[in-house]
């Protein structure tokens, strides 16, 4: 009979619950979620793919200037956010989204577009 | 076994377990005789992965190891590798990672105390702790980014720095954390259910326990005094003050007392470390790419279940020659066994609750032959002359 | 009942097969919605007005499931005893009085006779004897010590639960519930109308009398702290464990209706049955039956779940002794009124 002040006055009050679909919570900011990317910023260097400890980043086309983008399967990320750590030029990060669920294994494969930069001429101009 | 008798199988899938794993109950009537366990349904190489992998990436693998104590074999990975790199790391790194373990411990002892109320029927309690422990895990995903797989420590420190302007949050809700512990022993201590079905169930005594070398809060419950953190301090357990929980009720019950008491105990710890923090750097650098030199360490923490072992051999590459992990559940099964003889069918899960198992952790790979009874393992030498059998088919 | 048409009404509709039968999936929402909000959880939510219609859909669901019968299972008393394990008590409610169709105010129960509620007792034992056959020819272990473990519990809280319900007979002078019915009516008026320490002693004595009979109710139901022969984390659902599809629908119901006749037991033996002020009875029947499935409900949510050897000697230690003299004390009042 211990717990009956305590369950009547849950009774009378809100549930702790949120009815998810229809009511979401706030995800913290830094929460460890959903990839972004930036292709302006990638150099292909494909550092991110290299550290990635469960191999879930593939780089398309190649590393260096011929590098088109990345694929990123969200099916064998851990989400541990050591791409993010690793990358020199803050090109890829994680952001809070993390509603992640698909139907097909393919529709969780993050596809990330790069147009290569042409190939430079003098090696001073490059940044 | 005699006429009476008959076997009860417990798992590999049974509601009592979370995890499979496989006990075999000779039972006579309602009352337990005899108890097999058979390990091995949740072996999954990770120890083998990590020899394949630089230290980086092994952090996320150890840390996969089990959820709940997800962050206790990070540090014990972490604190193994700069032992054999011998890597200093900055004081906050330390201070932050204390924080992080003993929050973890919080929400992992309440999670016990959920289960083991839900084990003996009582949901309601279960459901009203685990309602409470979101306090924890909250502020763990605010701290660290996500709620079960922290990813705090780092070889060289931390990743993630604590903000200073929410430490008086932080103690609020490290108050309010304590104030329905204590809430909860006072429900335990009084509801007459719960007594009847604690009081004097599996119990093992102290000799017992030091025979069959328990450890953990399960070893603590029969009186031995074995906490890591204070026998032999890592980072910076040597400078907080706090008490040495143990109890000689040797049953569930004590085995609630410890685990409450030390949720008080790592709210205190928490607070203090709020408290003491000193600035400072977070991390040392440390390159992925970046080679050890020879040598072998190993690093013992106390995990929320007991005495976790790392210990890591490194050839002078950038990932492990060998690296091995001594779970604290591998320990405490021979005294699981022995707390479970003798007691009803009725007591089996909370018994069986009562070492906190974490059967993934545990699982190793041994050989069985049935026809001759005869059990082995392999040696080193013989797994790698199987691999390249395996390999060159 | 007056002409044969009534009486085919009473019985299949009201107040009689369907009434009961969504009588029961009511019961069974309000139970479930109550624990979830004594937990400080929603509780089912999404089919229909706050999830009302979720019993409903679980049935359903059930009779579409698949129906597996164990190739270990002694068949035919592995199919049949979920059959009675829902008709019995369904027949039991049929001697509880509810409603008279062809008076608003009357209460006369479909069938009625002297010693009705020696009939119930029976019944409500005979359905223990159908789960025990249900859990041990399922041919599974975990159904068998299920059932076992069901018998056992009868041995233990059978007898007190039968010793309070004849307390108000011996009152009553009758073992015909309708009659037991006016005489707390009557009671209860005379009472109002001179207030008398002999009528406070009944109130007292009978008091003691509906606190030994939730008990046993409780664990007739196998509600906590006495749901030992279902026990989830223990014996993965007892005697039920190889239920599945129509069968388990047909179980569940038959809990439901079970729900039902102890709620409704309560009512007619200790709250004056439908009798009530301004509304009809079946209303107050409804509010007074309801209160008592949100009470079992209360106290299922508030305990831990007792050993079968704590319950049984626990229910001889105490509750036994505590029927018989609850049983004394009302046999001496009763010379006295």
């Amino acid at each position: 009979m211990a717990m009956e002040r305590e369950l009547l006055k849950n009774a009378f009050s809100k549930p702790c619950t949120v009815i998810y679909p229809f009511e979401k919570l706030e995800p913290p900011e830094g929460l460890r979620g959903k990839h972004e990317y930036d292709p302006e910023k990638c150099i292909g260097c494909g550092l991110c793919a290299r550290i990635c400890p469960s191999f879930s980043i593939t780089l398309k086309g190649g590393p260096g200037p011929k590098c088109t983008g990345l694929l990123v399967d969200l099916g064998k990320c851990l989400f541990c956010g050591q791409c993010e750590e690793i990358c020199p030029r803050d090109a890829i990060w994680l952001t809070t989204e993390y509603e992640l669920a698909v139907i097909n294994k393919e529709d969780g494969i993050l596809d990330f577009e790069r147009t290569p930069p042409p190939p430079k001429t003098t090696p001073k101009k490059v940044e | 076994m005699s006429e009476r008798e008959f076997v009860i199988p417990v798992g590999p899938q049974h509601p009592a377990l979370k995890e499979p794993e496989s006990f075999l109950f000779t039972v006579d009537g309602e009352v337990v005789v005899d108890v097999e366990a058979r390990i091995g349904y949740n072996h999954r190489g990770i120890e083998k992965a990590m020899e394949s992998r630089n230290y980086i990436q092994n952090l996320y693998i150890t840390e996969r190891v089990c959820g709940i104590c997800s962050n206790a074999h990070q540090t014990a990975y972490t604190g193994s590798v700069e032992e054999a790199g011998g890597i200093e790391i900055p004081e906050r790194a330390k201070y932050i990672r204390v924080f992080v373990q003993e929050l973890e411990r919080l929400h992992s002892h309440l999670l016990w105390v959920g289960v083991a109320a839900h084990e003996i029927g009582f949901d309601t309690m279960f459901y009203l702790v685990w309602r409470d422990r979101e306090l924890v895990m909250d502020l763990l995903e605010e701290i660290s980014g996500n709620r079960v797989n922290y990813a705090m420590p780092t070889v060289g420190g931390v990743r993630r720095d604590l903000n200073k302007d929410n430490f008086m949050r932080y103690h609020k809700i490290l108050d309010t954390v304590a104030e329905r512990t204590n809430y909860y022993i006072k429900v335990a201590s009084t509801e007459k259910t719960i007594l009847e079905r604690a009081v004097g169930v599996g119990y093992l005594g102290k000799e017992d326990m030091i025979r069959l070398s328990g450890c953990g809060p399960n070893a603590r419950s029969s009186g031995v005094p074995c906490d890591i953190r204070k026998l032999s301090p890592y980072l910076i357990y040597d400078e907080i003050p706090f008490e040495h929980i143990y109890v000689d009720n040797g049953d569930v019950l004590g085995q609630v007392l410890v685990r409450v008491l030390e949720t008080l105990e790592a709210v205190k710890i928490c607070k203090w470390v709020l408290d003491n923090i000193p600035e400072g750097e977070i991390a040392v650098k440390f390159n992925p790419m970046q080679r050890l030199p020879e040598g072998e360490a190993a690093y013992l923490v106390e995990a929320q279940r007991g005495e976790l072992i790392h210990y890591t051999i490194s050839d002078g590459k950038n990932m492990p020659y060998r690296h091995k992990i001594r779970a604290p559940t591998m320990a405490n099964i021979p005294s699981l066994i022995e707390r479970l003889k003798g007691g009803y069918i009725a007591d089996i899960p909370i018994t069986l609750a009562g070492i906190d198992p974490c059967f993934s952790c545990t699982d190793r790979m041994v050989f069985y032959d049935e026809g001759k009874d005869k059990t082995w393992s392999w040696t080193e030498g013989e797994l790698s002359k199987y691999r390249k059998e395996w390999y060159s088919k | 009942m007056s002409s044969p048409f009534t009486t085919l009404v009473a019985v299949l509709i009201f107040p009689g097969l369907s009434f009961i039968l969504t009588y029961g999936l009511w019961c069974q929402w309000v139970s479930r919605k109550a624990a979830a909000r004594l937990q400080n959880r929603q509780g089912p939510l999404h089919t229909g007005w706050q999830g009302i219609l979720q019993p409903l859909a679980d049935f359903i669901k059930l009779l579409v499931n698949e129906d597996i019968t164990p190739a270990a299972a002694d068949k035919p008393v592995f199919n049949y005893s979920p059959i009675a394990v829902f008709a019995l008590p369904l027949a039991a409610t049929f001697l509880i009085p509810i409603q008279s169709l062809t008076n608003l105010w009357g209460w006369d129960p479909i069938v009625s006779f002297e010693g009705d509620l020696i009939l119930i007792l029976f019944l409500m034992s005979v359905v223990i004897l159908a789960v025990f056959l249900g859990g041990w020819s399922s041919g599974s272990l975990f159904g068998a010590v299920g059932a076992t473990r069901a018998a056992l519990m009868m041995l233990a809280y059978e007898i007190p639960l039968g010793l309070v319900a004849i307390g108000p007979a011996i009152l009553a002078g009758s073992l015909q519930i309708s009659k037991i019915v006016d005489w707390q009516v009557a009671s209860v008026n005379a009472f109002f109308r001179a207030p008398s320490i002999q009528g406070l002693a009944v109130v007292g004595v009978l008091f003691i009398g509906v606190v030994i009979y939730v008990i046993c109710l409780l664990a007739e139901l196998e509600l906590k702290p006495f749901d030992i022969s279902e026990a989830e984390t223990e014996i993965v659902h007892g005697w039920q464990v190889e239920y599945s599809g129509k069968k388990l629908a047909l179980l569940n119901a038959g809990h439901d209706v079970k729900m039902v006749l102890a709620a409704a037991l309560v009512t007619s033996l200790f709250l004056g049955g439908p009798a009530g002020p301004i509304l009809p009875p079946f209303v107050w029947f409804i509010l007074k039956t309801t209160f008592c499935v949100l009470v079992l409900t209360n106290l299922s949510v508030l305990f831990a779940r007792f050993r079968i050897d704590q319950m049984v000697s626990g229910a001889w230690k105490y509750l036994v002794p505590l029927a018989v003299l609850q049983v004394m004390a009302v046999v001496a009042l009763s010379g006295v009124i």
